[in-house]
């Protein structure tokens, strides 16, 4: 019989640019019974990958990674090749301020999601009932931190509406960049060249959720000193 | 036998119009012993079947006759305690200075083989006639009782009301019924519960009456949420991008598809890739027929809200006003929630009788001549009173001050119901720039129609738009980021405060008016002028009774101009720091339910309908109700010290 690892790495790798390294894949063999059948094996490995840190899971190679100078803001565009392979740190709704985003958590920390303190906060006395009124609606575009194999991360922007991102998603979704275009040393994400694969790293998960309206807060205060920076120099 | 039939209308105005109806002048007038406003008009009239050609005498109460009440020993504030009110006994009696009133419809009772009630058609007024029916048993019990069913007092249709009497609805009277006994038990107990609580405080508060309502602390409740994300806002920089092409001498401006990001890195990529590409693509170019829709028939909430919007008028004035339009004749029943016209309302002989106007004549007379239209249907129908319409025509000179704007309202959008919707052209232009999409609107009026006789909507024609063809290319004359910051809401205006009590279910469109008149009253709230003008205690006249319409026929009692209207501009409401007080400490207690909150008077509005339908028994919804309320006012009662914390915070600005 063929060695198993080599096995599900092969068929995780052609099916889902997933390459989990031989410490964890080994690591989650000795969980597994070897009676198992190689699909439902496979399965599992693949779902217990998008459910881990994949700095701990997946192999390090220089076509799964990102190059070690994405940052550079000095290339205005250019392609990365190969499939690399990220986990969602942080998403930002950039059309919400950060502000407006406070206050909703607010509200629910004040109860208004249960029935007797709910309140409708619908004033429409606008009376631009015609046309006219087509500025997009609804979320987006998102900015996500992004984080390789290796630790290296980068900041993502979603240049086209991209299906499973959003500030519900889950901290450590894992996504495939294929081909992908970076401007400036950010990632510009859009269904041809991005695939969400899914999954959550629940520590971080809550911990990101948990600490959300204080780091919203953090964010509000460091533009303002930013401001005053700016005007203390000109 | 006596061939008398009495009848009893709300109020004289009413009982005069009527009794002038019906007798087609025919009319003897009589004082009445101990009252100076109610009169007594003697008359024949013809029923119809089964009743025939009777003598009548047609008089009137002063809206309620009755009053529910505590017995005396609980007239003491302190004991029995304040919790004891929820199961207390209580009396219907006739309020003292009614007496004179009730005493009048008993005798003439006296001599009378039918009672016919015409109070207002509502559920309030329908209660108003189950105290006219007791008055009157006092002396006649064999009585026959009628009620007339009418929403103006138009002389035909009187008529038609008088000769088709039905029955008083018991269940919208028990409705009323339940709700004025909850509002009496669950309002005295907080109230005295409240002022004894912080009285004791002493300073501001030691002379103080602290009101509880179970509409005003929701209706409070939406002042003191704005007031907070008003002073507790933060404004944010945010980016966009702009692009200008100049073709044909013609400046267009296309906007970001995005609108704007609050990410200035992003924004700066995102500019960078359109410059780039040097070259933006039209990728769509629509032109279509587009219209502005012309207004719903009117109902009370709407009424209130553009009262105040467009004639800069407070909601409970224009009430005042639209109650005397209607006493006089001259407008429909200004309460109602109906916004669609029956199928059988002769529209066009209500426009008839406008065409003689020297304003909006001209108007009502091309509607008549082929440009009538039925109007548009909403989705609420209270199944007992029109839209809000004119009956009458009367000429503004005739008419004072105030009362001309609001009729001259209540025309115009009429007439605008009955027009066609405005007619135009709409263009859009979107191009492809960069990864980016942007887009410009044109606009061409081609028909006014309504808009002609509505001048308080507005609807211009656009710049014009130079010609652009599918999938040409062009470079930009002009793409800049550009810069802003986002600002606060305002505070709450009356328009903005109707809508949310509206949206939430607080108080009918009858008394909505009342309660942000009330919580002024009690000065937890004050207004200001939006422009920033100096903000002015707004001490409306106080008026002696709870319950649900203190307005309501006791308009004799004393000019009840208000202060509002007026002035230029929009009102706002900003609490007093007792109103915050009050909010934040309830609010603090920890309730599921908070009494600051709509929930509690939303489900009381709820059931009350549900009585109405027949669905639910008044013992039930009483019982309900209290059990509620009651758990409230035990956990308040354990947690004082946080009502008091809050009042320690605002009132006497303590640091925690």
């Amino acid at each position: 019989m063929s060695d198993p690892a080599a096995q599900i790495s092969a068929q995780l790798t052609a099916t889902k640019s997933l390459t989990p390294n031989p410490t964890w894949l080994s690591a989650f063999l000795t969980t597994q019974r070897p009676t198992t059948p190689f699909p439902a094996l496979t399965q599992t490995a693949c779902f217990r990958l998008l459910a881990s840190d994949i700095t701990q899971s997946l192999t390090t190679t220089s076509s799964t990674c990102f190059p070690q100078d994405v940052h550079n803001v000095n290339l205005k565009e250019r392609r990365l090749g190969g499939s690399i392979a990220v986990q969602v740190l942080a998403v930002e709704d950039m059309s919400k301020s950060r502000w407006e985003q406070i206050e909703a958590i607010e509200a629910l920390e004040r109860g208004e999601g249960t029935k007797g303190r709910e309140i409708i906060r619908v004033a429409a006395t606008v009376e631009d009932d015609s046309a006219g009124a087509t500025v997009q609606k609804g979320g987006g575009p998102h900015k996500l931190l992004l984080q390789d194999a290796a630790g290296r991360r980068v900041y993502g922007i979603e240049l086209k509406g991209l299906e499973g991102v959003g500030l519900g998603m889950s901290i450590g979704c894992k996504m495939i960049l294929k081909n992908t275009l970076v401007a400036r040393g950010a990632v510009l994400l859009e269904p041809t060249t991005v695939t969400v694969l899914g999954g959550k790293i629940e520590e971080l998960h809550k911990a990101w959720k948990e600490g959300r309206k204080a780091e919203l807060k953090a964010a509000i205060e460091a533009t303002e000193h930013e401001a005053r920076v700016q005007n203390d120099q000109s | 036998m006596a061939r008398k039939i009495l009848c009893v209308a709300e109020k004289p105005a009413i009982a005069k119009s009527v009794a002038q109806h019906l007798s087609g002048g025919q009319v003897t007038t009589r004082s009445i012993t101990g009252n100076p406003y109610v009169k007594n008009y003697d008359f024949d009239f013809n029923f119809g079947p089964p009743w025939g050609n009777c003598s009548v005498t047609m008089t009137s109460v002063l809206g309620h006759l009755t009053e529910l009440k505590f017995p005396a020993q609980y007239n003491q504030w302190h004991s029995p305690p304040p919790w004891s009110l929820f199961d207390a006994p209580v009396e219907d009696v006739v309020n003292q200075d009614k007496k004179a009133i009730a005493d009048n419809i008993a005798q003439q009772a006296r001599y009378s083989r039918a009672l016919f009630v015409w109070t207002d058609c509502d559920r309030e007024g329908e209660h108003i006639g189950s105290e006219v029916r007791r008055a009157a048993f006092q002396g006649n019990r064999s009585l026959e009782v009628k009620r007339a069913q009418f929403n103006n007092t138009e002389r035909a249709h009187v008529v038609r009301a008088a000769q088709n009497a039905i029955n008083l609805d018991e269940r919208q009277v028990n409705a009323v019924a339940a709700r004025i006994e909850l509002d009496l038990r669950i309002g005295y107990a907080f109230t005295r519960f409240n002022t004894l609580t912080l009285q004791v405080m002493g300073g501001d508060l030691s002379e103080r009456v602290i009101s509880y309502g179970s509409c005003q602390f929701p209706t409070l409740g939406f002042v003191v949420d704005r007031y907070f994300r008003v002073k507790n806002f933060v404004p944010e920089k945010f980016w966009s991008i702009k692009v200008m092409h100049l073709r044909d001498d013609m400046e267009v401006t296309f906007s970001w598809r995005r609108h704007r990001l609050f990410d200035r890195v992003s924004v700066v990529i995102l500019f960078e890739r359109c410059l780039t590409a040097r070259m933006a693509k039209v990728t769509k170019l629509q032109k279509k027929p587009t219209s502005k829709w012309r207004p719903l028939p009117l109902t009370t909430v709407e009424l209130q809200k553009l009262g105040s919007m467009y004639l800069r008028m407070d909601s409970q004035r224009v009430m005042k006003i639209a109650e005397d339009l209607y006493n006089k004749g001259w407008i429909s029943y200004p309460r109602t929630e109906t916004d669609s016209f029956d199928k059988g309302i002769d529209l066009r002989n209500l426009i008839e009788k406008q065409v003689q106007d020297n304003a909006w004549g001209p108007y009502a007379q091309g509607l008549l001549a082929g440009g009538f239209k039925w109007p548009r249907s909403g989705r609420n129908n209270d199944q007992a009173h029109p839209p809000i319409h004119p009956v009458n025509y009367v000429s503004l000179a005739a008419l004072s001050g105030d009362d001309r704007r609001v009729y001259e309202f209540v025309v115009r959008r009429f007439l605008a119901c009955c027009s066609e919707d405005a007619k135009g052209e709409s263009t859009i232009v979107e191009i492809e720039y960069g990864d980016e999409t942007f887009f410009t609107n044109g606009l061409i009026v081609l028909e006014r129609n309504y808009l002609d006789v509505y001048p308080y909507e507005k609807w211009t024609s656009s710049q014009p738009l130079p010609r652009f063809n599918m999938h040409e290319t062009f470079e930009p004359t002009e793409a800049n980021i550009t810069e802003g910051e986002t600002t606060a809401p305002g505070y709450l205006t009356e328009p903005e405060l109707i809508s949310l009590m509206d949206a939430n279910g607080i108080g009918t469109d009858a008394t909505m008016a009342e309660h942000i008149a009330k919580i002024k009253d009690r000065e937890y709230v004050m207004t200001q002028a939006r422009a920033g003008g100096t903000a002015q205690a707004n001490s409306t006249n106080s008026r002696g009774g709870r319950g649900g319409r203190g307005g309501r026929g006791g308009a004799q009692g004393g000019s009840n101009a208000g202060n509002g209207g007026g002035g230029g501009s929009v009102q706002q409401f900003i609490p007093t720091t007792l109103g915050v007080a009050l909010i934040e400490g309830y609010d603090g207690i920890g309730l599921e339910t908070s009494l600051g909150k709509p929930f509690l008077r939303k489900e009381m509005e709820i059931k009350m309908k549900e009585i109405c339908a027949g669905t639910k028994s008044r013992h039930d919804f009483v019982q309900e109700t209290l059990e509620q309320y009651r758990e409230v006012f035990v956990r308040t009662q354990q947690q004082v010290g946080v009502l008091r914390a809050a009042c320690r915070k605002y009132v006497f600005g303590d640091q925690p």
